[in-house]
């Protein structure tokens, strides 16, 4: 049986322990845990009037397109044509298909989609101590930041007590309707220099909630073990095999009843389907795909991830997280955004193309399909980059033409579920340097992605130590709906 | 399949959003709740039998106990209505007695016809200054402002901070009169003080209206802010102990109900009826719940615990909800030693019967699972079946057996390494091996658990010469130290009072750096060798400082004493630590060995233990903890006297009496076997090796030194911990989507099946008869032999398969896939 966590007292929300108390007795009626918090999430919607109904629970699914290494803000979605040249850089600003908006000329194509996306200009936050990928990283996905710090001063690696990814708490909270992967991130992990996965995985929630990980390269063929029967096993055996093996388990009732209480019996009857069905292979299966998508999102590893991840989506998946395909390894001329030297050449001809055909793809693609109005896409670094060329911010060693580290002001791309298109939320400065108005926490992008699937951000989970903790400390924001 | 799954999830949704509907409809909700008549009775009395009353604050709520025909008293609080004889006194709503007048007096008390008086006596109608430390602080605890989720929190809530549920009211003070606007207080005016408005949500407050205008609260921080808002930290001591009226209750039926009284006693002397103010918590809603206002009320069959808090003081009592147990009768059972004599006493007292013994198939295949780690080979289980000797006395003579067993040593040691986080991460390579190696040889002698923790306390030098000393390359600093050496040895989570008084517990942040003073000294340093690390006690230890006061603290234990003068500081706090005095050293190393066979820990979680977590049997962890000190904190001793017990021998099948039991040991508990049970459980059956990455290629997985030897993805799927943990919780056994998808479909159970030089391959160039196939996948799978429409049904299957070799591979995955397998029962 399961049994909520106990929770002393009142919480803050007026969520009482007899809500708790309540949760527990409709688990007693053999509903699960997911299913129970997802009814508990639906059920506070509905009969909340005080709730905010921007956005809420518009999102059926959504995509994080996660541009790690920190994409330089300027020179892609907030350009400063009228600041000095060692902060202006050397792109010219484009106008879009929406009069007043104006983005890098390094996006010509995303130009052509403005009318379906929110820039968010003032994302902004101070970092706590660490300056650091990481620790950036870990903030932009799991909302919290990392307590442990390694001697090296870089983060510890993953470790069971960290936060759970938001893909991990959706996971759980909102399964999916039908069987299909919960989460899935791609198409290699989160990392800086040798501490890969950190911010990644389920976290304290256990590794039942990981997302489903394919660090594979799309732009090949990918490779999925459990999902792919093998030569050996056809359909029709491995029917055989689940009919002989429930003859076996009918004959064993004490023994079934203890798959019961793990509720093995429903995890089989799943994993057949999916694996049956077809429907998460397929999912997989770009080849179903026209020469002109894929060509169109770019035959690359980032557009054809983007691909798969609409793929995904319309298969059921909740939380597909795209992460930049690589990583600083010193080569100027990889495509990691982490540019301290060599910010523009890179920038123009190898980085922003792929963002630019996947980004403007994906938007038109899933408007196209008429899925736009039930999936939230973000694409956001875990910062910006310095206005200033050729000064260190980080500690980190910068070329005249690099650009170091900026968490106090960047641009994160928002799209659908409910989000008006066209617009440019909050302002930065002259110079991209500070928010003008309306700052945005990294916290409060996880809780408008929270509000839009219909959880409330300030949900109560219980940690591993069984300490209730919050889902995020951040504020939804209204003002983009 | 997919529709009736979706049609069932839709009932469901259109049934639990009935249950989940907030606030408004709960009243209606607990009229469903069974309610029970008002039993006929046939005397009255109250506790207190006189009441008295000090000064004007001094409220008192009063019990009722009615006896039935039967001559059983129960609680009638709630049908008693309550009429004082004159006005000099005035009962409240919420059944509080205050004074109005000075003198004698008195309350009739009835209860359906029957009546009795209640005198009271009230001494003086003054009210007494307010306390800050008394009366607000419990105000702010009992209005929930404290709350980790509200000003508690870390950073607290929207400007204004206050300590976590008030652990330190100094704190609280400076931070509430530290007031920058100067509204908090208006000491003219009290009524339009923020401290006033917000509560009472008359200015916006995001927590809502928390005292209600007018209440006994609101009034009482009146009166302190006319007063001049004064703080009496310094001179007024906190609550001493908690007295909680029943001290424990059996409540016969589902819906019965008891009445709690809280009485508050303060080292001055004085009590006060705190039952308001005090937080209850059952610590299982299901079986009773408790309100705010100390009202229990019996759902269903089972026991709780109640833990009530208050200002920091705690009280656990116990309820036992009997439900209805009509037609039961104590059968007699053996007793195959003091455990089954314990464990009999709590059945018969909560009116259970224990399960049947478990067969000699099921007993053979659970002890080599708890000992070694691995399941029977199919010659063992055969020998042990053809054994004549009694089924008792051959048990007995496998478990003396297998604690003799390198698996034995092997699987001990993995279990050591995990809690002892023996992982290349910290302790490189070689020091991972030489680590594992001194647990191994620990292990090997059987050295007593004292010792044992004594040494890794203790250790100095390099660690490359004395591997007990890697104990302190996991743990580099005395906050590590501290929480890792009390959650290991103690079963307790030091880590809540790193950062405020423990939440639910008598620990404090003082104690977690006292503790953490015993470590100041330890240094570490480089050796000769690479990667060579030297422990050693430096002379000039870090000081360890209360984070907060800044004061450097001085080494101390949490509680009992250290022997003598402390010279070396951890020699002093070993031996305080694993003495046969420090009887939670020793009882939580039983309840911990307990736990691995068991199932679950008498107390459990075996490392949370706390005084809101009782133990589901007393005497019997105390039975255990005895035995293990007398034995000398013998290992195997404790381990072959646990599965001598009938208690451990029973079956998983349940009966009519037991089969809601859950923490009693009344039957078997199933558990899924870990990530390396299970692989080497695949590879015994399959008799196809694993493969590991960089160690001898005969390793079977619970031989491996850690956590990064690469398979095949198996290990980390299935829950196999990381060892960064000194927390058991590290090693999941969940059931989940992937691992059905991996056991379905995976590589791991794939390739073992079709293994060339596997056990299948080698019955088919036997060319064994098809029967004597079916027999030894099951011997190899579940240590039994089959049952004759198993034979049938198998060999039916052998038959009509494309190939025998496709039928007796799928007889294989089917064997393997099933929970029978999956599961250690």
């Amino acid at each position: 049986m399961i049994s909520l966590p106990q929770t002393p007292g009142r919480l803050c929300d007026g969520f009482s322990r007899r809500e708790f108390l309540r949760v527990g007795g409709a688990a007693m009626m053999g509903i699960s845990l997911p299913q129970v918090l997802s009814l508990q999430a639906k059920a506070s919607t509905t009969v909340d009037p005080a709730k905010p109904l921007n956005g809420w629970g518009k999102a059926n699914s959504v995509i994080l397109l996660f541009l790690q290494g920190g994409p330089s803000h300027i020179d892609i979605w907030d350009p400063k044509p009228d600041a000095p040249s060692n902060i202006r850089g050397e792109f010219n600003p484009i106008p879009t298909n929406v009069p007043g908006i104006q983005l890098s000329e390094t996006m010509p194509r995303l130009a052509q989609q403005m009318d379906k996306a929110c820039l968010i200009r003032s994302v902004s936050y101070t970092p706590a101590g660490l300056f650091n990928h990481t620790a950036a990283m870990y903030q932009m996905v799991t909302g919290e930041t990392p307590d442990k710090v390694a001697p090296s001063g870089q983060l510890d690696p993953p470790s069971p007590a960290d936060h759970p990814n938001a893909a991990a708490h959706i996971a759980k909270i909102r399964p999916p309707d039908e069987p299909m992967l919960a989460a899935v991130q791609l198409p290699r992990p989160m990392q800086e220099s040798n501490i890969i996965g950190k911010g990644g995985n389920a976290g304290f929630l256990g590794r039942a909630y990981d997302p489903y990980f394919l660090f594979q390269d799309p732009n090949k063929e990918i490779k999925l073990d459990d999902l792919t029967l093998r030569p050996e096993v056809p359909p029709m055996r491995l029917k055989r095999r689940k009919n002989l093996l429930e003859t076996i388990n009918a004959n064993m009732p004490e023994i079934d009843k203890v798959a019961d209480s793990y509720a093995l019996n429903e995890y089989y009857e799943k994993a057949y389907d999916l694996i049956l069905s077809q429907k998460a292979r397929n999912a997989f299966d770009l080849s179903q795909e026209t020469d002109e998508m894929r060509d169109k999102y770019g035959r690359h590893t980032f557009g054809q991830s983007a691909l798969l991840a609409r793929r995904l989506v319309e298969a059921g998946t909740r939380f597909v997280q795209v992460n930049w395909p690589s990583v600083a390894n010193g080569n100027p001329n990889d495509t990691a955004w982490d540019t301290h030297a060599a910010n523009f050449g890179p920038l123009k001809n190898l980085h922003c193309p792929k963002l630019d055909s996947a980004v403007s793809s994906l938007l038109e693609d899933l408007d196209q399909k008429g899925m736009l109005d039930e999936t939230l896409v973000l694409a956001i670094g875990e910062f910006g980059r310095s206005p200033r060329m050729g000064i260190s911010t980080s500690g980190n060693g910068n070329a005249p033409d690099g650009r170091d580290h900026w968490p106090y002001c960047y641009t994160g791309l928002i799209a659908g579920a409910g989000v008006k298109g066209g617009q440019v939320y909050g302002k930065s400065d002259a110079t991209g340097s500070t928010p003008l108005e309306k700052p945005v926490h990294p916290r409060d992008i996880l809780a408008t992605v929270y509000h839009t699937l219909g959880i409330d951000p300030h949900t109560i989970v219980m940690n591993h130590l069984d300490q209730p903790r919050e889902l995020v400390k951040g504020e939804v924001i209204t003002g983009i709906f | 399949m997919k529709l009736s799954y979706n049609f069932v999830a839709t009932l469901l949704l259109v049934f639990s959003f009935c249950l989940l509907i907030p606030t408004s409809s709960w009243s209606q909700m607990e009229e469903t709740v069974p309610s029970v008549e008002v039993p006929d009775i046939k005397a009255l009395k109250t506790h207190p039998e006189v009441l008295t009353l000090e000064h004007a604050r001094d409220g008192r709520r009063v019990l009722v106990s009615g006896q039935t025909k039967d001559g059983k008293w129960v609680d009638v609080t709630s049908w008693a209505v309550l009429k004082p004889v004159s006005d000099d006194v005035k009962l409240y709503e919420d059944g509080y007695i205050f004074p109005a007048a000075v003198g004698n007096t008195k309350i009739m008390v009835t209860v359906k016809g029957v009546t009795t008086e209640l005198p009271v006596n009230v001494k003086s109608i003054d009210s007494p200054p307010v306390s800050f430390v008394r009366d607000v602080m419990p105000i702010l605890s009992h209005a929930g402002c404290n709350n980790g989720t509200c000003h508690g929190a870390a950073k607290g809530k929207n400007g204004f901070k206050l300590s976590l549920r008030g652990y330190d009211p100094d704190f609280d003070y400076e931070l509430l009169i530290e007031d920058i606007s100067g509204r908090r207080f208006n000491r003219a005016f009290p009524g339009q003080s923020l401290m006033l408005l917000k509560p009472t949500s008359e200015v916006p407050h995001k927590g809502g209206q928390v005292i209600v205008p007018d209440s006994r609260d609101y009034n009482l921080i009146h009166q302190w802010i006319s007063e001049g808002v004064v703080s009496d930290v310094e001179t007024t001591q906190r609550v001493e102990r908690l007295e909680v009226l029943p001290d424990s209750a059996e409540l016969s039926m589902p819906g019965t109900k008891q009445q709690l009284i809280v009485i508050a006693h303060y080292p001055d002397g004085t009590t006060r009826d705190v039952t308001r103010e005090a937080k209850f918590t059952s610590s299982m809603n299901e079986v009773a719940k408790v309100t705010d206002d100390g009202v229990v009320t019996a759902e269903r069959r089972g026991e709780t615990a109640i833990l009530t808090r208050y200002e920091g003081a705690y009280s656990t009592n116990g309820i036992i909800v009997m439900g209805d147990r009509s037609g039961y009768e104590w059968v007699e059972t053996p007793v195959y030693n003091y455990i089954d004599t314990h464990v009999h006493n709590k059945l018969k007292k909560l009116k259970i019967l224990p399960s049947e013994l478990c067969t000699d198939e099921e007993f053979i295949r659970r002890i080599y699972f708890d000992m070694t780690g691995l399941p029977p080979t199919p010659d063992k289980v055969r020998s042990f079946l053809a054994d004549k000797t009694a089924s008792k006395d051959k048990r007995e003579k496998l478990i003396n057996e297998l604690v003799e067993t390198t698996e034995y040593v092997d699987h001990w040691t993995h279990k050591w390494g995990d809690l002892l986080q023996s992982n290349r991460k910290f302790l490189g390579e070689r020091g991972m091996w030489l680590f594992q190696q001194w647990i191994h040889e620990s292990i090997a002698e059987n050295r007593p658990y004292d010792k044992f923790v004594h040494d890794l306390i203790t250790a100095t030098g390099s660690a490359y010469q004395n591997p007990a000393a890697n104990y302190f390359r996991v743990s580099r600093e005395y906050t590590a130290a501290v929480e890792n050496t009390t959650q290991l040895f103690l079963g307790v989570r030091f880590s809540c009072n790193k950062c405020h008084d423990h939440p639910f517990e008598v620990w404090t942040q003082n104690q977690y750096y006292e503790m953490g003073a015993f470590f100041s000294d330890v240094k570490l340093k480089n050796g000769r060798l690479p990667g060579e690390e030297v422990v050693y006690a430096s002379f000039n230890p870090t000081p360890v400082q209360h984070p907060r006061t800044l004061a450097v603290v001085p080494p101390s234990v949490p509680f009992g004493e250290t022997k003598k003068e402390i010279t070396n500081k951890r020699e002093s706090l070993a031996e305080w630590l694993t003495s046969a005095d420090n009887s939670m050293f020793a009882k939580a190393g039983v309840n911990r060995i307990w736990s691995y066979f068991m199932g679950r820990g008498i107390i459990e979680p075996v490392d949370d233990i706390r005084t809101s977590n009782p133990p589901s049997n007393p005497e019997l962890l105390e039975a255990l903890t005895k035995d293990f000190v007398e034995s000398g904190f013998d290992i195997k001793h404790i381990m072959k006297t646990i599965a001598s017990s009938r208690t451990y021998q029973q079956s998983i099948k349940t009966n009519k009496w037991n089969k809601e039991d859950t923490i009693n040991f009344s039957h078997g508990i199933a558990r899924r076997l870990t990530a390396e049970q299970l692989l080497d459980a695949i590879g015994v059956a399959t008799g196809s090796q694993p493969k590991f990455q960089g160690v001898p290629k005969e390793f079977r997985a619970v031989q491996l030194p850690d956590s990064k030897v690469k398979d095949d993805g198996f290990l980390k799927l299935f829950g196999r911990p990381e060892r960064e943990s000194s927390c058991e919780c590290e090693r999941t056994t969940e059931v989940s989507l992937a691992h059905a998808m991996n056991l379905i479909n995976g590589p791991t159970v794939a390739n073992a099946i079709i293994d060339p030089n596997g056990r299948i391959a080698k019955l088919l160039k036997e060319n064994k008869d098809d029967r004597v196939i079916v027999e030894e996948m099951y011997l190899a799978t579940f240590a039994r032999l089959p049952m004759e429409n198993e034979y049938t049904t198998a060999v039916e299957h052998l038959a009509s398969a494309e190939s025998k070799e496709e039928g007796v591979q799928d007889l294989m995955w089917a064997l393997i896939n099933s929970p029978a397998f999956l599961f250690n029962r």
